[in-house]
């Protein structure tokens, strides 16, 4: 989207005292008479004659960034207007054709919030690419404060890339975002990874960039050094940046359409009401969503573990059957959970086993059918305890009882919700912490998980 | 029954004898809410960018005087107490209920803090016409004379430091006027202590000692206003200087060094110079303009800049006054600003008794 066009075209045009249009160079001629303006009549092209106007009654020159319609399109242009004795001069570039649906904030913005989330620097230059902000974390051998106003390469050695070209210095010339610079922290033999947004001005001039740093590790090192090609594939790095990233905004955005749909500020038509219910589950969707991505980097990073603590089991499920009451009952579905008094003592993390008993049970709702009950019951088998979930649903066909442990493995990829990870983590978890997770059922006679933890003596 | 119905029960019926009074309350704050001018009113960024730096600014204070309690209690063998007080949540709540946080002066400081930060954030970028040229405090930075060049890196330090506000925890400072920061260090330490309850008389020490460490590392000279103000002395413009450096502050985002070099002009102090910077109702500012002889063409370039970052200006409202503004003569402007040269505390009082007598 900054694909900023390095030379803007730019067609001047000149307006008379009284408003009228004196001159214009050809795109601007043209635009001009597509809106039903000619040489000599008063300019056709709102947002550039109320420019015009206002240049005239200020006196001062005004640039702004405005959008015009031409024909169907809307096209975003960079106009200066410069007042003079012969009435105003003009200056128009820019013209891209602008993209049928626009972010409203600045996609820069927005994509320096996605870098900083995991950003151990973050750096703001001027057009002479000088430091204006720094807020770092404290490097031993480098005081933040001191590279204030410092051209930017006093604070980074840039690296070139395997083509021997500097990323940074072809973003400076076409004024495009760049990412993966490489460079060292002078003096202080720490390397770093360097993004940045150009930020442009009114008149579309380059004003400086907007970038993060983040420190290269060891193990990065290696890699770099031996320049292996990327893994294309999504790694755990992207994984947590990803949900740090989106935590805080999608939980905005349900917190907000929740609002809105209680109509806490007011009285609201009831259709209103209903998008915003909509907004809020789509939401809560994709923070489910955003979770188990997340998760999913967690568990396959290899320094992975889990707590082993000792833990009530049954005392875990009834919690868990209780997270679902409501959605359960929103789906006419009831949960039978294990007696108050039942205790089965185990060993595992406790907050993993209730993220792995909260998928059991809420799977178990999903495919039920109304009216129908879901169980959960604890079992002791030898060295292990065990807690059953079964559920009145279609069941789960032989074939497909590897299948819906597997990554992203989903029986029916046409059925809404889900992402096809909860149980492939569920599993991954209950292993880790000396378990299983275990299916037996047969379609058409519902579904039964068991979930088995290493039992301990009290 | 069960003892935890019963109590139950005794809540209820203690909410229900107090719902007289909850919903009187809430009906007079509707009837006051329903009551306020449009313009009287917060607009919703500057109220949630307020609650955001309230929040940090009373977790910065937590974690100072809380974490430096918890420290000297764990050194005295109070582990106990110092559990005590880390476990306890933040205290934003409890002083949000006390009123103690309902106070002119905090939170008039607060929200100027959080219209300059707005309005930073809304000011389009303006490059210098070479463009190899540095912003105006990168090059200060540089000067040769030192007053000048440590006054420019101050600034950019202390802006640097304020500008991103978390969205959860502490500041690296409160970077509050010294009296402010010292009423909230003693009214955050008092909720830390009430947090806790019961007669601890180690707990009481510690966390006085911590509030006074704090105060003591407190430098209100640090304050990127006091920053900017000596920037603005060092530079000290003359007058044919003014509207350049004035329209390149704006141009580099710079409020708080745009507000301070007014002030100097004006020999006014910071905060009333900011307080112009974000009247959109009054026009002062430009009158203020007038009183410093800005021509026309300057008047209109500040007037345009402020326009397009200030969502509650409009540039068509500008224009149409632009006329009016430079038929104000020079001295008269002088004489209508001049209230603004007396001492803060001073009309502070005036306007108080003005307000009783009416």
């Amino acid at each position: 989207m900054n694909a900023f066009e390095p030379n803007l075209p730019i067609a001047m045009g000149r307006v008379g005292p009284d408003g009228r249009l004196v001159h214009a160079e050809a795109r601007l001629a043209d635009l001009n008479a597509r809106a039903g303006g000619k040489v000599g009549a008063p300019l056709a092209v709102p947002p550039i004659a109320s420019i015009v106007r206002l240049t005239q009654r200020l006196g001062v020159a005004i640039s702004r960034a405005v959008v015009a319609a031409d024909g169907e399109d809307d096209l975003d242009l960079w106009v200066r207007a410069e007042p003079d004795a012969e009435g105003v001069r003009l200056e128009v570039s820019g013209w891209r054709p602008r993209a049928a649906w626009q972010a409203p904030e600045g996609d820069a913005l927005r994509e320096n919030d996605f870098l900083n989330a995991e950003a151990d620097w973050v750096w703001e230059t001027d057009a002479a690419m000088r430091i204006t902000h720094l807020a770092a974390e404290s490097v031993s051998g480098l005081d933040p404060a001191a590279m204030l106003g410092q051209p930017l390469t006093l604070l980074f050695a840039f690296e070139a890339d395997d083509e021997g070209a500097l990323p940074i210095l072809t973003a400076a010339a076409e004024q495009t975002r760049f990412d993966g610079q490489i460079a060292e922290l002078r003096g202080t033999g720490q390397r770093v990874r360097i993004s940045a947004s150009p930020r442009i001005d009114a008149l579309g001039r380059f004003a400086g960039f907007s970038g993060s740093a983040v420190r290269v590790d060891a193990a990065e090192e290696v890699a770099l050094a031996a320049r292996a090609p990327a893994d294309p594939e999504f790694t755990s790095e992207f994984g947590q940046r990803l949900e740090k990233a989106l935590r805080a905004p999608l939980a905005r955005i349900i917190a907000n359409a929740d609002s809105i749909s209680a109509k806490l500020d007011g009285p609201l038509r009831d259709d209103y009401a209903e998008y915003a219910t909509d907004i809020s589950n789509a939401g809560r969707h994709l923070l489910s969503l955003v979770e188990d991505l997340a998760d999913l980097s967690a568990i396959e990073r290899e320094d992975f573990s889990v707590e082993i603590e000792p833990i009530d089991l049954a005392d875990i499920a009834r919690r868990a059957a209780g997270l679902l009451a409501v959605r359960a009952s929103e789906a006419d579905v009831r949960i039978e959970k294990p007696p108050a008094d039942e205790a089965m003592p185990v060993t595992g993390e406790f907050r993993r086993v209730l993220q792995i008993m909260v998928n059991l049970i809420g799977n178990a709702v999903r495919y039920s059918p109304p009216g129908a009950w879901v169980w959960v019951r604890i079992e002791r088998e030898g060295a292990l305890g065990c807690v059953i979930v079964a559920d009145q649903g279609k069941g789960i066909a032989v074939e497909d009882q590897t299948k819906i442990f597997e990554k992203f493995g989903r029986v029916d990829p046409g059925e809404p919700g889900g992402s096809g990870l909860g149980l492939y983590i569920a599993r991954r978890l209950a292993r880790a912490m000396g378990g299983d997770i275990l299916v037996d059922s047969a379609p058409d006679e519902g579904a039964r998980f068991v979930l088995t933890l290493p039992h301990r003596a009290d | 029954m069960r003892k935890g119905a019963l109590d139950g029960a005794q809540a209820l019926l203690a909410r229900t004898a107090a719902a007289d009074g909850a919903a009187h309350r809430a009906l007079s704050a509707s009837i006051a809410d329903f009551a306020l001018s449009d313009d009287d009113r917060l607009d919703e960024r500057t109220r949630a960018a307020l609650a955001r730096l309230l929040r940090a600014l009373i977790a910065t204070v937590e974690g100072e005087v809380g974490g430096h309690a918890a420290r000297l209690l764990r050194a005295q063998g109070e582990s106990a107490l110092a559990d005590m007080l880390e476990a306890q949540g933040s205290v934003a709540d409890t002083l949000h209920a006390s009123g103690l946080l309902r106070e002119p002066a905090l939170m008039g400081e607060l929200i100027a803090r959080v219209r300059q930060d707005l309005l930073a954030g809304g000011m389009a970028a303006q490059v210098q016409d070479e463009p190899e040229r540095a912003s105006l405090l990168n090059r200060l930075a540089q000067h040769p004379d030192r007053l000048l060049a440590q006054g420019a890196a101050a600034v950019l330090v202390s802006e640097s430091r304020r500008r991103s506000v978390p969205d959860s925890g502490p500041l690296m400072q409160s970077d509050l006027p010294a009296d402010l920061h010292h009423r909230l260090v003693w009214q955050v330490a008092a909720a830390l202590r009430t947090g806790v309850g019961g007669t601890a008389p180690a707990l009481d020490r510690a966390l006085a000692e911590g509030a006074q460490r704090s105060l003591a590392a407190h430098d209100e000279g640090d304050r990127l206003e006091a920053a900017a103000m000596r920037l603005a002395a060092a530079i000290d413009a003359r007058p044919g200087e003014l509207p350049e450096l004035l329209a390149e502050a704006l141009g580099d985002r710079r409020v708080a060094l745009f507000a301070a070099l007014l002030a100097h002009a004006l020999r006014i102090d910071f905060d009333g110079a900011r307080a112009m910077t974000f009247d959109a109702a009054s026009g002062r500012l430009w009158v203020a303009l007038r009183a410093l002889d800005f021509d026309r063409a300057a008047v209109a370039r500040l007037g345009v800049a402020l326009s397009e970052a200030d969502p509650r200006r409009n540039v068509e409202a500008f224009a149409d006054q632009l006329d009016a503004i430079m038929a104000v003569g020079v001295e008269e402007a002088r004489g209508a600003i001049a209230s603004l040269g007396l001492p803060a505390d001073y009309r502070a009082a005036l306007l108080a008794l003005k307000g009783a007598a009416r």
